[in-house]
């Protein structure tokens, strides 16, 4: 039976990384082709993506312009809502946080086609602003989810007592609440940043063709066939989510984050 | 709806009046944020699919019924009837539900083994499992796409190993071919049905465990083993102790992954034959693509959006029933 088991885990997680391990594999090739075995193996690869083309570096830059813009902003906006729900848990404070989480849990496609219509009339359909804008109200949920996690373990006595001494609410939150959330709101932060960085289809609405983040750009390859540069790329994005996922599981508590049962620990 | 009167749990003897305004005024500073950026796209999308196209490139807000008539029975209606936008919404949930499926019924064993393992094992597996449902659509449909293809995927293997030839000899070639899965001399998975729905439900796949998580890391281990003593098999114990324990997230995963594949577009453009193509790229050609009928395409996006929203809702109606039955 534990063998079974032990099989089932080893075979799942085969099949997960299987088209990643392929995907990084070939930015090996040396020919412009994307094959597996790689043939000719080069590291060259990584210096087109990096350094020598400007299509890819200046796709690089894009993308992480509007995830560091878009996480610091769902941050912002995600704060005060999630604060509201907790203070004062009436009703309003409820819809108005779960009108906030709405795009993120409705189809993208149709979230992106609204945005690319709104940013139409109000100006801005294809710069970068609009989309760190449009990024930080899509991933509104996640800091959003983080920090009500984070804010329901505070200890309310610690409050009550603060008060009783005379503190204010808002020297409550800056000596209380705030120091223990840090975690929550970083998690929540490059959760949003990670999937910023791999969004696409808001992205393909809102640029309207006037920029590039590196998804677009893969995808804006496409129909020339894939190319090892891109692989290059997808080594770069996986490697950075793995970084940021390991940080969150190292400084926070990812089984907690996860919804993880608090007993075992 | 003012600051005083509303219960406070925490805040009320934190709460000073003076702070009040101020309170007031942040308050209205979020309600406008969130109805202009999280809802106004979806009221525009509404609104401009009852606009009217002009010939050429634009359209002009009207209210005309014309994109959705176009869209269940067709331009030319009532004289000739047209289904192909029915047909791309049914191909839209086909995939959707078939790859959320499967998704779900992997993930659970998956799952459940994960949440017996230790908490660091079960971290390492977290990041892992995170770091996969982040990567981008086109990163999976990339690797997927050199795993399938003709020269150096899965049809190249088998042809190498013989099995291709084997298939041919049983007689099990022909199957594969009327299932589009081969060309006359070649297994082929590009463009095939089994092609999309593998993709798709890989790439849902890591949010299944996400989602099945919860519940399943708070299950009562105790119950469990009480079954076991009482010499249930393992089998029955996960058929009579497990699963109708987590039957509500088990119904409600599937319901939200099928929410989320119902937009997906990369893998489907790729993938997917030409006939079998979902909404979701119609939405694009309209918008964006080719045809340029931006009034039509927001009637499609709307369409998906109800489709969505029934969907959820519907989830929540069977969640509350039977929670309120168990």
């Amino acid at each position: 039976m534990k063998a079974l088991v032990h099989l089932f885990m080893g075979l799942a997680a085969l099949v997960i990384a299987l088209p990643i391990l392929v995907v990084c594999a070939s930015a090996l090739n040396g020919g412009r082709s994307m094959v597996f075995p790689p043939q000719d193996p080069t590291l060259m690869r990584f210096v087109e993506f990096f350094v020598s083309e400007p299509v890819w570096r200046g796709a690089l830059l894009n993308s992480i312009l509007i995830a560091f813009g878009s996480a610091t902003l769902a941050v912002l906006i995600a704060w005060p809502l999630a604060y509201g729900v907790w203070k004062s848990g009436s009703g309003a404070s409820k819809i108005v946080a779960g009108l906030g989480a709405m795009p993120f849990a409705l189809p993208p496609i149709v979230f992106g086609v609204g945005l690319g219509f709104m940013w139409g009339f109000a100006g801005g359909l294809g710069d970068i602003w609009s989309g760190v804008v449009s990024h930080a109200v899509l991933f509104l949920a996640l800091p959003l989810v983080t920090v009500s996690i984070g804010l329901q373990s505070i200890d309310r006595a610690h409050l009550d007592a603060a008060a009783t001494m005379g503190a204010t609410e808002a020297v409550a939150l800056r000596t209380i609440i705030l120091p223990q959330m840090v975690p929550y709101t970083l998690s929540g932060f490059f959760f949003a940043l990670v999937l910023s960085f791999n969004e696409f289809i808001v992205m393909f609405f809102v640029s309207a063709s006037g920029y590039a983040t590196v998804t677009l750009q893969i995808f804006n390859s496409l129909r020339n066939g894939f190319t090892p540069t891109m692989a290059v790329a997808a080594i770069t994005f996986i490697a950075v989510s793995v970084a940021v996922f390991t940080l969150i599981a190292r400084f926070g508590d990812l089984p907690r984050l996860m919804g993880a049962d608090q007993s075992k620990t | 709806m003012s600051s005083i009167e509303a219960p406070a749990p925490a805040g009320r003897a934190l709460r000073v009046p003076a702070a009040a305004p101020r309170a007031n005024m942040s308050r209205i500073a979020l309600w406008a944020i969130v109805l202009g950026l999280c809802v106004m796209p979806f009221v525009l999308v509404i609104v401009i699919s009852f606009g009217q196209k002009i010939e050429g490139a634009a359209w002009v807000f009207g209210f005309t019924p014309e994109h959705y008539l176009r869209f269940f029975v067709g331009a030319s209606w009532p004289e000739t009837t047209t289904t192909l936008y029915l047909n791309r919404l049914y191909y839209s949930i086909y995939y959707a539900v078939i790859a959320s499926v499967i998704a779900v019924a992997t993930a659970f064993p998956f799952t459940y083994f994960m949440t017996r393992m230790s908490r660091a094992a079960q971290s390492r597996w977290l990041v892992f499992l995170l770091a996969t449902l982040s990567l981008s659509e086109v990163f999976i449909v990339m690797g997927w796409d050199i795993l399938l293809s003709n020269r150096s995927g899965l049809p190249m293997l088998l042809r190498e190993s013989g099995v291709t030839g084997w298939l041919k000899e049983t007689g099990w070639f022909d199957v594969l071919r009327e299932w589009g899965m081969a060309n006359p001399r070649d297994v082929k998975f590009k463009t095939s049905v089994f092609a999309t729905i593998l993709t798709m439900s890989y790439l849902v796949w890591p949010y299944a465990v996400i989602l099945l998580y919860p519940a399943l890391s708070r299950l009562d281990q105790s119950t469990v083993e009480a079954a076991r003593t009482m010499g249930a098999s393992p089998w029955a114990v996960v058929r009579t102790v497990v699963l109708p324990t987590v039957r509500l997230p088990l119904i409600g995963t599937v319901f939200l992954l099928f929410v989320f594949l119902l937009g997906t577009y990369v893998s489907v453009t790729v993938f997917a034959e030409p006939a079998k193509q979902t909404l979701a790229i119609s939405v694009y050609e309209s918008v964006r693509g080719s045809t340029l009928n931006a009034p039509f395409g927001a009637a499609q996006s709307v369409i998906l959006l109800i489709t969505a929203g029934l969907c959820l809702w519907l989830g929540q109606v069977l969640v509350n029933r039977q929670g309120a039955r168990g």
